[in-house]
């Protein structure tokens, strides 16, 4: 689906330019569940923002299903996001005005497909928690509402940047099984930003990033599921 | 060097630079108004104060028929007099060959050898007259400018009926006349009436006068009894046809510019309070924000060892910037306004000289008040944030608590759209701050109503009060009552349409321990020209035997209809009586009693006796009328109705129209200001959450939305509101500045109303525009990060 080239970054100029990344090459294919593994600094969270039409890149070519992602305009790029993208972030960005039903609602209003809030919802577990707001929600809770917010648009993408990362190991497994569940069920491409190796154990592939280049990529010949992990 | 607190300071301002200058510039509008009004206080009270000292005007005057001036021997033995200064003082006709009506004016004496020993005049240009000189006279500056008189010119003037010419030897100011006027005409018209200064000789000569006066004036002693001294004065003046004794307070001139000084305090006052209060919410928002946004930052410092007091006089600090920023342009805006203001008081008031002078007390004074108003916006918030325990506070806030919005709660919910949600529970969530936008927003919308509330009362008076009122062309009055037979005289003259007699008389009206000297007019029974209005501009028939007065006069008596007011009448056989009072006129000028004209003469003892008359002329023959009554010895003046109205015009209107600009440029700045700070502050509160809401893909219209939607329901709110409060504005105002000499009628049209509505609209989308714009520049990316 997606078709990376030489894929640059580069902030700043001069004395104080930042190269994020330095030439990406990689392709990713429907339905499959990637781990992007890496230290901080290694450029993952920038190659997901340019996956995810959130930042433009400086060079190479990034193509999603034959469309050049780094030639459409700004109204292009948000109706990518808008139809094609669900996005899962560290710290969940909920709106805190909204119950969970309406944070999920907010994207059904505006998608072209959705499924109706409350069975995204379901799918994390969270049916009997409609409407709760966010302040009412734990951790775990709120990054499930996250992800319901994330696939109930049916998107073909979804991308996630340490969906753990501020959970407890026992919040986090319940949050990576939904993402799980949600890649088999829809068949979502779904990209999973981590530091954290033992998810690796997850993915149909591991993507290893450092420098902001590729340093090598592993094929999983089994998944484990997510309620297996441990770390 | 700064220290380290202080730099981050100055960042902190220079990142919220357009907010901290909103703040200061709503801050600055209400500073200036202030330092603006004080100044011209102090300018016009100090000049008037060094003027009076400097020209020794009198304490007290009054006007008679005559005494013999060995009579100002006796009255200087009364308890509490200085110094007194008798003299002559008479109504005179001119013939000036440039003017195609009658001038009029008063002629005063002055000693013939030694300069007078009080109200000295001030030469402007020329000379003093010659010691026993002849033909010799001094003229008023107003009267020689407004008819391009110059020293060495001739003027030709009715002396007791015989017809003089004399030389002007000089242009003059008199500390009595700072303002003047025809007696008993509230506005001046200079080119038709003048004031004029000879030797007492040939004056008193002129007059049958010699060796005795018409008018005197003098000076108390440290601590003399004003009170006591008029009523001796007035006791000792009855056989002499005294018209009763007045102190200055009483005094046209001072009146006048003592109105004008009342008037500039009620300003100086009401309107930065107003304006103030609007700056204290804002900067309590601009502040609850920042506090709200460095709560771990507060922590932070915390944690290192800062004391609560450091980081409460740290951020006190922030708002007192903005303070000193505000200071700084409300004076420079003051003293600028000032200047201007000044200049129109020289179209009203004469002095040897009137410059703007600073109130250099106004100036910590601002900056003591400002100070205030933002400490009071402020220091709860600081001290509620200082209050955290660090460790609490290097948390991040947890997400907000929000419940469903009072709307949704009506069991609608389903028909609103999810931005509408946010946006209603997102005010709901933080009523306290909602409130004070409303507050903002509705004191906007009132200050909006009050400027062109002033413009519409100035143009009801200009356009319609005036005609209904007065339907009359012009009016003339007798140098002396005549028998009613003139009429025919002067129904024959030519281009008469109508005419209607008038009889005027002063007279002292009292109501309990209240009393004022004024003018009893006479009107024809059923007259079709000089009509009483009430203050709803209906007709009122004055039923014989009674009387009506101005609102202003029985509000200053404390009389009520139905009462019965205690007249002195202060000419010929001066009959005293008490007469009932039975309606109220809304007049717009001076103070006015009326009755009905054979009631009047019945009461002053006399047969069918008029003192002028009203005209309504034919236009094409006017200049022929006028040309006939210049020829008419008995006519001593002419008041041309459009004329006044071109002389109110220019002065009146044109001050309080400015003033009225000065206040509607202020009242936009406002508006605009707490729009603009109201939305910004939106934006960089919700900043995570609206870029939250891009990156999931809503575009910039509808992320825009969310922060639209508010707005609209604030000002949906505030408006009705600001219009509530504008009217309560205007009313409290227009009562403020009313004084017996000027009154406006309080006039709110639904254009104004409409004006403000759309000055609010119109900020509100431009700051919305504005705020919008920045969405452009959302950095999506950090959004994601751990939030500040």
């Amino acid at each position: 689906m997606f078709r990376v080239r030489g894929l640059t970054k580069v902030y700043g100029t001069g004395a104080a330019e930042v190269r994020a990344l330095s030439g990406v090459d990689l392709d990713l294919y429907a339905s499959e569940l990637v781990v992007l593994l890496g230290p901080s600094g290694s450029g993952k969270t920038t190659l997901l923002n340019n996956l995810g039409g959130l930042d433009v890149p400086t060079a190479g070519e990034l193509q999603y299903r034959g469309q050049d992602l780094t030639a459409i305009d700004e109204a292009a790029l948000t109706r990518y996001r808008r139809d094609t993208v669900g996005f899962v972030f560290q710290f969940y960005n909920l709106i805190p005005s909204l119950t969970a039903r309406e944070n999920v609602g907010l994207i059904t209003e505006i998608a072209r497909d959705p499924m109706p809030a409350e069975v995204a919802l379901d799918m994390v577990n969270l049916g009997g928690r409609l409407d709760h707001f966010p302040a009412q929600l734990s951790g775990g809770e709120q990054q499930r509402v996250a992800i319901a917010r994330a696939i109930a648009k049916r998107p073909e993408v979804l991308l996630c940047d340490e969906p753990t990362g501020a959970l407890d190991v026992r919040t986090g497994i319940v949050v990576l099984e939904a993402i799980q569940r949600a890649n088999r069920e829809l068949g979502t491409l779904t990209v999973i930003i981590t530091h954290n190796a033992i998810m690796a154990d997850m993915a149909d592939r591991v993507i290893h990033l450092s420098d902001g280049r590729v340093q090598h990529l592993r094929v999983n010949e089994q998944r484990a599921p997510a309620s297996s992990l441990n770390w | 060097m700064l220290s380290h607190l202080d730099r981050k300071l100055w960042r902190d301002l220079r990142r919220m630079k357009g907010q901290a200058f909103a703040v200061a510039m709503v801050m600055g509008c209400g500073l200036a108004m202030m330092i603006m009004a004080r100044s011209l206080i102090f300018s016009l009270e100090s000049t008037r104060r060094e003027y009076y000292e400097a020209n020794r005007f009198a304490d007290v005057f009054v006007p008679l028929k005559r005494a013999p001036n060995s009579l100002a021997a006796r009255i200087k033995e009364i308890p509490g007099v200085a110094t007194v200064q008798p003299g002559i003082s008479v109504q005179v006709t001119l013939d000036l060959p440039t003017l195609d009506e009658p001038a009029s004016g008063m002629v005063r004496s002055l000693p013939d050898f030694t300069p007078p020993e009080l109200n000295r005049l001030f030469l402007r240009t020329g000379r003093w007259l010659s010691p026993g000189s002849r033909g010799e006279i001094l003229v008023g500056e107003a009267f020689a400018e407004a008819n391009h008189l110059q020293p060495g010119d001739t003027i030709a003037m009715l002396l007791n009926g015989r017809r003089q010419e004399f030389k002007i030897a000089g242009i003059v100011l008199s500390p009595e006349l700072i303002f003047e006027s025809r007696p008993g005409a509230a506005l001046p018209d200079s080119r038709t009436y003048g004031s004029f200064w000879m030797p007492y000789k040939e004056l008193a000569t002129a007059f049958d006068l010699y060796g005795a006066f018409n008018y005197l004036s003098l000076a108390l002693e440290p601590g003399g009894s004003e009170r006591s001294v008029i009523a001796a004065l007035d006791l000792l003046l009855t056989t002499y046809g005294g018209r009763g004794a007045y102190g200055r307070a009483d005094h046209p001139s001072h009146i006048r510019v003592s109105d004008e000084i009342r008037v500039l305090a009620t300003m100086s006052i009401g309107f930065p309070v107003v304006f103030l209060s609007v700056a204290a919410f804002m900067i309590n928002a601009v502040l609850s924000r920042l506090l709200t946004l460095q709560r771990e930052q507060i922590a932070i410092m915390k944690a290192f060892g800062f004391a609560n007091r450091q980081i409460v006089v740290h951020y006190l600090k922030f708002a007192f910037v903005i303070v000193a920023g505000g200071t700084a342009l409300g004076g420079c805006g003051g003293v600028v306004l000032g200047h201007r203001l000044v200049m129109l008081y020289h179209h009203f008031f004469r002095f040897p000289e009137l410059a703007f002078r600073a109130d250099r007390t106004a100036f910590p004074l601002a900056l003591l008040v400002c100070a205030a108003a933002a400490t009071a916006g402020v220091y709860g918030a600081v001290r509620r944030a200082a209050r955290i325990p660090p460790a609490e506070a290097m948390r991040p806030e947890p997400p907000a608590n929000y419940r469903p919005a009072f709307v949704e709660r009506t069991g609608i919910t389903h028909l609103l759209s999810h931005t509408f949600r946010i946006a209603v529970r997102n005010l709901e969530r933080r009523p306290m701050q909602a409130l004070f936008t409303i507050a903002g927003l509705a004191l906007a919308t009132g200050i909006l109503i009050v400027p062109n509330g002033f413009r519409d009362s100035v143009d009801h008076i200009l356009d319609t009060q005036w005609d209904t009122i007065q339907r009359q062309d012009l009016s003339i009055g007798l140098v002396e009552p005549d028998s009613a037979e003139v009429r025919h005289l002067f129904r024959h003259l030519p281009g008469v349409v109508t005419v209607e007699p008038t009889r005027a008389t002063f007279a002292r009206i009292g109501f309990g321990h209240q009393r004022r000297q004024l003018g009893i007019q006479g009107i024809a029974p059923n007259g079709l020209h000089n009509r009483v209005l009430n203050e709803r501009d209906h007709l009122i028939q004055v039923p014989p035997g009674c009387l009506v007065v101005s609102e202003k006069l029985a509000q200053a008596l404390g009389a009520r209809v139905g009462d019965e007011l205690r007249v002195e009448i202060l000419d010929g056989k001066r009959p005293v009586r008490n007469v009932r009072l039975v309606g109220l006129a809304g007049d717009f000028t001076g103070l006015t009693a009326y009755m009905d004209l054979p009631s009047l003469n019945r009461l002053l003892g006399e047969g069918d006796i008029i003192s002028g008359a009203n005209f309504r002329v034919d236009g094409a023959h006017r200049a022929e009328f006028l040309r006939a009554l210049k020829g008419i010895p008995k006519v001593s003046w002419v008041a041309i109705k459009d004329s006044l109205r071109e002389n109110f015009r220019q002065t009146t209107a044109a001050s309080i129209g400015l003033i009225q600009k000065i206040y509607l440029v202020f009242a936009i700045v406002v508006a605009f200001g707490v729009v603009y700070n109201n939305a910004r502050i939106s934006l960089a509160e919700r900043a995570r959450e609206l870029a939250t809401l891009r990156v999931i893909g809503f575009s910039r219209r509808e992320v825009g939305a969310v922060l639209v939607t508010e707005l609209v329901v604030l000002a949906l709110i505030a408006v009705p509101l600001g219009l509530l409060l504008g009217t309560g504005f205007a009313k409290a105002i227009i009562r403020a500045v009313n004084t017996e000499t000027v009154r406006l009628p309080l006039v709110l049209t639904a254009s104004n109303y409409a004006f403000a509505v759309m000055v609010v609209a119109i900020a509100s989308t431009v700051s919305a525009l504005l705020v919008l714009r920045m969405l452009h520049h959302l950095d999506l990316v950090s959004a994601l990060k751990a939030p500040e």
